[in-house]
């Protein structure tokens, strides 16, 4: 772009500054500026703002100067008096009475913060301006204390105005730097400002397009109005040209949450795929969430370890029959299912032990007990919760998106079928292969593997037919397929994550900024 | 389950053959394992097994063993468990014993000399067995012997805790039974399984010399198996005499598979047991059973016939008799998970390998949709995103503190959902509102631009003891907004036109809650119905959070706002 071009699209807050630059052969700050110009300091700001950014001037030097002023706390003093200085009058005005004060009497007027005030009582012993006497009355000496001395003067010296703190002698600016606000400690007299001062130059390319500025000389219009429209004013001027590469200012749209997208799609998916959705509650009873899934009251995951127990109530009133007579009898030898069962006492007081609900399975098994459609298919993305130290890959509540399918023509092949389905429309998988598995409530069992586009090989879910012993006490007589699915790594890979926490992030600017796109 | 280390040598010679690391993984699928690491410079392999009804599986003897039969096509035969003659050698269980560990098993193995190699996964078994199957040795528990130091006949009875004293392993001085429950760190690990009762478990042979106290530590003199050791005694005792018999049965494969003679043992009970008061151990724990043809072929979805499918168990380790329409199958030994037919099928399946099922699809047809509650709380999300609200998704275990304290409220004011057995205190409770949530993030975010402009929506439990889990689940959506001059009548615009598009009336009638300032508070009314809450949250809120930004919210119930009638 030529200069005149780069001229032409110039801000007028910006013609003004380079032609006061360009009028001048030093370097200038923002107070000279402001001198220069006709411009206010917020406007001369956010030109220098843009002309750095375009490059057509740099920072020539950058000067700081330390300022000093009274805060709050120090407009205080200078009515009653420093800390000490109080302390001095009060204990002296005392003794002339023929009393005496106790730290306790001093801090009981509440003028002061008990920190400042021991602060005080320390400095004037260490100058021996007080003593303390017996039962731990305060008594005054007839040495002065010169630090309070010099801090009623120098109260009274930034009464009116902030000074530049060079202007104290090294002694004063000791002592203002001692009783100055720092982090923590707000109590505190003074106040000392950094203020920077920066002078500009115009860099060479800078100057080309500063030599073409005449501020005011052509009458531009920046903002196309309502009323030029109306009057035609906008045919007799210019407009003036935008620089439209600069970035433009940024916004927090209304969004979804990512993670949230993610699930939709996968919904969408399973919805696309003739599933209906089911739902569960997230407290449940060990009953519900393991013994109708036929997990044996002893097996290994299920002690304290495991699972979380709900503290109030710990148990359900009651378990609805004859669900809970009909998995007793499958766990204990089998019932009517063909199966020998476990072959233990199964304690039905535990079935009602009330537990966060641990696995998604248990919503099918509800399913499967409230007359489910047969051909059918069924699909839940259900919050889950598992007994784990939380780190980088375990969440305390996570979701499981799982399932079921009911029909006459179920069998191991058609699991195999719908696990091939599922690789190619959940991962865009192309190639497959099963891995037999171990689950309590599947028979046969199978782990499905998919080479993933980007992750490569990876385990995408788990699978397999139900056990006669969970689908018959559950009123279920046709074969039925149980699927779960784990997302959440691709999900992590689309949105860049490596932190399975991310997910549930409470960072605002991190879920604002994250993005993915999921194919 | 179980994750365990074996060596590529031993499992070599174990199988017979030589092996390539690619094939002993692809071999692993035989036996549910997943190869988890390779050391190719100690030829250590780790092996996770996944199915927890097959400890035979847990150990490098019994993968190789699994393995080997497929290879051969038939199952491998123990004459232990064939030969008819009486054991020469016995041992009684004393009396009482019911009431305390009635379960014994015993043989011994002699021939074999044991290697570093093998002592190592004798004593990983052992372990594996114990804490997994066994629950930490409360059901199962095991002990390996030096046998020449044994005088037969033994004896398994009780004792009283002071009454007999040995030298435990890792220590150097003699012990009363008591010490060794205070003392050894073994006692106190497992004493809990003994509690209460007066007289414990010993084994002690002829001459008075103690084996053990089982289920807690082995004699140091008896009961160290050392490198180079070439007759042993192998001992489990527990709970559950199924599950003592077949562990007994896995350490005498186990160690018949290395080139040990098993010679049984002969275990005199004074009680009835399932197997009767004389049992000969290791001995057959399972029954034939009869299992039709066509009950696997359907389960398996593929017409195979009878004679692979006895081939295929065959190669799996059954024994196998078939007549045209029913197999009769015997499980080996070394295992014990037949329950139903389907069991059968799925090692079908297996021994052919899941690779030979071609897949097919289910071809019926259903409809698939979603629930009122859920489009509904999409339609919400739809427009909560178009006026420009950010979505946020958390976690639901949340703390007391987050949910009620830093409220304002007390725990009467809001019970909620509560764990008992609390891990960390941060998720010690579920979330009853959602609010809580969005705080969370106000306070974790003060540096993220203004205005902030939050919603969350999703599944909160609210407790009610008079339901019959003590609580319901139900969706909230909760709405925020935080910027210096956020106030009642910006959110108040906000939830005017949700309520507007989800063609719901309803009106706010004034209330006092403490989270919220007084005056500037409202319930959110639906046919004569409180549906949820909004206002200025109470800057006592905000302290409680550090967060230096006024705030006004609101906060409803969407399962109020679903329309049943689709």
């Amino acid at each position: 772009m030529s200069a005149k071009d780069q001229h032409d699209s110039l801000h007028p807050l910006e013609v003004h500054l380079l032609a006061a630059l360009c009028s001048q052969s030093t370097a200038l700050s923002d107070v000279k500026l402001a001198e220069l110009t006709p411009l206010d300091p917020s406007q001369i700001s956010m030109a220098l703002g843009w002309l750095q950014a375009k490059a057509f001037i740099r920072i020539d030097s950058e000067t700081i100067t330390h300022f000093v002023g009274l805060t709050e706390v120090g407009r205080g003093y200078l009515a009653i008096g420093s800390p000490a200085e109080w302390i001095l009058l009060s204990c002296s005005a005392a003794t002339q009475d023929g009393n005496s004060l106790t730290v306790k009497d001093l801090q009981a007027k509440e003028l002061f913060q008990p920190t400042e005030l021991s602060r005080a009582i320390g400095l004037l012993k260490k100058e021996g301006a007080i003593q303390m006497v017996a039962g731990g009355a305060i008594e005054t000496t007839s040495t002065p204390s010169p630090t309070t001395e010099k801090l009623k003067g120098l109260l009274g010296q930034l009464e009116t105005a902030t000074e530049d703190l060079s202007v104290f002698s090294p002694d004063d600016q000791t002592l203002l730097k001692q009783f100055s606000v720092k982090r923590g400690n707000a109590q505190e007299p003074f106040r000392i400002e950094e203020r920077v001062e920066r002078a500009y130059m115009l860099t060479t390319e800078g100057q080309d397009v500063a030599k073409l500025c005449r501020p005011g000389a052509t009458e531009e219009i920046s903002q196309l109005t309502p009323d030029m429209l109306k009057d035609g004013t906008w045919r007799n001027k210019p407009f003036r040209k935008y620089s439209i590469n600069l970035r433009p200012p940024r916004v927090a749209p209304g969004r979804r949450h990512p993670y949230r997208e993610f699930l939709d799609l996968v919904k969408r998916r399973l919805v696309s795929m003739g599933f209906q959705e089911m739902r569960g509650p997230l407290v449940e009873t060990e009953f519900w969430d393991m013994d109708a899934l036929y997990m044996p009251q002893f097996h290994p995951a299920r002690a304290i370890h495991d699972v979380y127990f709900v503290k109030n109530p710990t148990s359900a009133d009651k378990i609805a029959e004859p669900f809970l007579s009909r998995v007793a009898e499958a766990h204990e030898h089998g019932g009517s299912t063909g199966s020998t069962g476990w072959g233990y006492q199964y304690d039905r007081e535990r079935a009602r032990r009330l537990v966060l609900r641990s696995q998604g399975t248990a919503v099918s098994a509800r399913t499967l007990a409230a007359n489910p459609l047969v051909p059918g298919k069924y699909f839940s993305i259900a919050r889950c919760f598992r007994y784990d130290q939380v780190d980088a890959t375990h969440a305390t509540d996570f979701f499981q998106v799982e399932g079921i399918i009911l029909g006459e023509d179920i069998n191991f092949r058609t699991l195999l079928g719908l696990l091939t389905l599922f690789a190619k429309e959940m991962a865009q998988a192309k190639e497959s292969k099963f891995l037999p598995a171990y689950f309590p409530f599947t028979e046969p069992s199978v782990e499905l593997h998919v080479r993933h586009p980007r992750l490569g090989w990876m385990e995408l879910g788990g699978a397999g037919l139900f056990r006669p012993e969970v689908t018959h006490p559950l009123g279920v007589t046709v074969p039925v397929i149980a699927w779960g699915l784990g997302l959440d790594r691709m999900a992590m890979m689309a949105l860049g994550l490596h932190d399975i926490r991310d997910l549930f992030s409470v960072d605002l600017e991190k879920v604002r900024t994250m993005r993915g796109r999921f194919s | 389950m179980p994750t365990i280390s074996i060596f590529q040598k031993d499992f070599e010679s174990l199988l017979g053959q030589s092996a390539s690391i690619d094939q002993i993984e692809n071999w692993l699928m035989l036996v549910k394992g997943e190869l988890k690491d390779h050391t190719p410079a100690t030829g250590e392999i780790r092996v996770e097994l996944q199915d927890s009804n097959r400890p035979d599986t847990w150990c490098v003897e019994g993968i190789a063993r699994q393995i080997r039969i497929k290879l051969q096509g038939s199952p491998v035969a123990y004459p232990f468990l064939e030969t008819k003659s009486r054991p020469k050698r016995t041992i009684t269980v004393g009396k009482g014993m019911e009431d305390v560990r009635p379960f014994f098993a015993a043989c011994c193995a002699t021939g074999y000399q044991v290697t570093e190699e093998g002592l190592a996964q004798l004593i990983q078994v052992q372990e594996k067995l114990a804490d997994i199957y066994g629950h930490k040795r409360q059901t199962v528990s095991i002990g390996l012997y030096r046998l020449p130091k044994i005088q037969f006949p033994v004896t398994y009875g009780l004792v009283k805790p002071e009454e007999a004293r040995f030298t435990p392993l890792g220590m150097t001085e003699k012990l009363t039974l008591k010490d060794i429950l205070t003392v050894h760190p073994k006692g106190i690990e497992y004493s809990s399984i003994l509690a209460d009762h007066p007289t414990l478990p010993l084994l002690w042979d002829k001459e008075g010399q103690i084996l053990s106290f089982p289920p807690i530590i082995n004699s140091r003199e008896i009961g160290e198996v050392q490198i180079g050791d070439s007759e042993l005694m192998v001992e489990v005792t527990g709970t559950d005499l199924r599950m003592v018999l077949l562990t007994l049965n896995i350490f005498a494969a186990n160690l018949a598979d290395r080139g040990a003679e098993i010679e049984p043992i002969e275990i005199v009970y004074p009680y009835a047991t399932d197997w009767g008061k004389t049992i000969r151990t290791p001995c057959e724990i399972s029954e034939v059973q009869k299992v039709p043809v066509h009950a696997i072929e359907s389960a398996l979805g593929l017409p195979m016939g009878v004679e692979t499918i006895h081939q295929a168990l065959s190669a799996y380790g059954y024994q196998v008799k078939a007549s045209r329409h029913t197999l009769a199958v015997r499980l080996p030994s070394y295992r014990s998970d037949l329950m139903h037919p389907i069991d059968v099928a799925e090692d079908v399946a297996i021994s052919r390998g899941y690779a030979s099922f071609e897949p097919i699809m289910p071809s019926q047809f259903t409809v698939g949709s979603l629930s009122a509650l859920e489009l509904t709380s999409d339609y919400v999300r739809d427009h909560m995103v178009g006026m420009g609200f950010q979505e946020m998704f958390s976690n639901i275990l949340m703390s007391h503190e987050d949910l009620v304290e830093r409220m304002n409220l007390t725990p009467a004011d809001h019970p909620v959902v509560e764990v008992d057995n609390v891990m960390s205190l941060n998720y010690s409770c579920l979330r009853s509102w959602i609010l809580p949530s969005l705080l969370r993030i106000e306070t974790a975010s003060p540096r993220a631009f203004y205005p902030h402009r939050l919603f969350e929506i999703g599944e909160v439990a609210i407790q009610n003891l008079s339901l019959e889990l003590g609580s319901k689940t139900v969706i909230k959506l909760a709405s925020l907004v935080a910027h210096p001059h956020a106030n009642f009548s910006e959110i108040h615009t906000s939830l005017d036109v949700l309520m507007y598009y989800l063609v719901q009336d309803y009106t706010l009638e004034p209330t006092s809650h403490k989270s919220f300032l007084d005056g500037r508070v409202g319930k959110i009314m639906v046919e004569g119905k409180s549906i949820g809450l909004i206002g200025e949250l109470h800057p006592e809120v905000l302290e409680a959070w550090q967060i230096s930004m006024p705030i006004s919210v609101f906060e409803l119930e969407v399962d109020a706002l679903v329309r049943e009638e689709r």
